[in-house]
């Protein structure tokens, strides 16, 4: 019944025709390329997980919900692979553009960090340079977030606004004037 | 330290991309006589460098409840040699004319039965193999060639074993038709086979 199989069996192409013993230099040279490709790899991943030499860690009473209302309104964005779910907690990092925060539980248990609406007032201020500020200022507004100094001008070069999130801490978003003239500019030709 | 099973490489690599050196290591020699025979010693370095870089690039979806990743590197080089299949007949086709022309073996007592196989037979099958749909060459090579289980066939390609089962049946009962079909001309066709390379 298997007659056909053997008989295949025996006509492997190196069965019938053996090759010379294997070129161990094949398998080296394969292997010394594959650790370069394997090591840039490891490069680029290490790259984009890579942490500013310094970042602010924010606290808030409900993390998801938190993380939720930043990606929303202001359009930070979760560096998803980092995020740590403990029992007691989630931590996340956000990103935008070369900037990072972290965001974690508030509480006595989390490194006495409290969030200002358990507070009653802030002690610090998020300084964060965003691409068309005018539409994320039209985007913080519609998810809710709370201005607290308008949109405007300002003498030393930059168009700005402040926000307050859901916890109370305090946004600062701006683009550099001559930035919004350039892309005005272009857009106009 | 001793390394453990494929699953403990591949799970370590995940945190150490260069622990997957030792997965080379393993199999490497194996992949490559498979690539070589499917489609000839020129072509395979290049697979057999494809083939690792693609494994190393999906290990995190590599099935750790499985000790072994042989079958798994099997169903990687396997989609790999699809974009060669031009190549791989091509292949097919040398080698049954390699092996026509070729010297019989040096042993008297099988140099009959062998010269015969490769004389006669292996022409025949090679086209027979060629004409085959892909899936079934496919399962009928890994399962004669490379020995592999009807299950280990089953997890290389991704079809459950009961798909095997049945597309080896196919390519058999196909290759029984090719090979009758044409062993009328094979004569004629061998001898001018034959004449061709003696010139």
């Amino acid at each position: 019944m298997s007659d056909d199989l053997d008989r295949l069996r025996r006509l492997r192409p190196d069965r019938l025709q053996p090759h010379d013993p294997m070129d161990p230099k094949v398998l080296m040279d394969e292997k010394e390329r594959l650790m370069s490709a394997i090591e840039q790899s490891a490069a680029s991943v290490h790259a984009a997980t890579r942490m500013p030499s310094i970042y602010p860690r924010l606290a808030y009473r409900d993390v998801l919900r938190a993380l939720d209302f930043l990606t929303r309104a202001f359009g930070l964005r979760e560096r998803r692979e980092a995020r740590l779910e403990h029992p007691d907690g989630v931590l996340a990092w956000l990103e935008i553009g070369d900037g990072v925060v972290m965001i974690g539980q508030s509480g006595a248990a989390h490194h006495e960090l409290y969030s200002p609406a358990e507070l009653g007032r802030t002690t610090g201020m998020v300084m964060v340079s965003v691409h068309d500020i005018d539409a994320h200022h039209g985007r913080a507004v519609a998810a809710g977030a709370r201005v607290v100094m308008p949109l405007e001008d300002m003498f030393w070069g930059d168009r700005r606004y402040e926000a307050l999130d859901l916890d109370g801490h305090r946004w600062h978003f701006s683009e550099r004037l001559a930035d919004i003239e350039r892309r005005r500019g272009k857009s106009a030709e | 330290m001793e390394p453990g099973s494929d699953a403990d490489i591949i799970e370590r690599s995940l945190g150490e991309p260069a622990a997957f050196a030792s997965l080379y290591d393993r199999h490497a020699a194996v992949l490559y006589r498979f690539l070589v025979r499917r489609i000839g010693p020129s072509a395979a370095d290049g697979l057999l460098g494809d083939t690792f870089r693609i494994a190393f690039e999906r290990r995190a979806s590599f099935d750790r409840g499985h000790e072994s990743a042989r079958p798994w590197l099997y169903g990687i080089a396997t989609r790999v040699l699809a974009h060669h299949r031009r190549a791989e007949a091509r292949r097919m086709r040398a080698a049954a004319v390699l092996v026509a022309s070729r010297e019989a073996p040096i042993d008297p007592a099988q140099r009959a039965a062998a010269s015969h196989d490769a004389r006669e037979l292996w022409p025949l099958v090679a086209d027979a193999i060629s004409a085959l749909p892909v899936g079934e060459r496919d399962a009928l090579l890994l399962h004669v060639w490379e020995d592999l289980a009807y299950d280990e066939i089953a997890r290389a390609l991704g079809v459950p074993i009961g798909t095997v089962r049945s597309r080896i049946n196919r390519a058999r009962r196909r290759l029984r038709e090719l090979t009758a079909q044409s062993g009328q001309q094979a004569a004629t066709r061998s001898a001018a086979g034959r004449g061709k390379i003696e010139s």
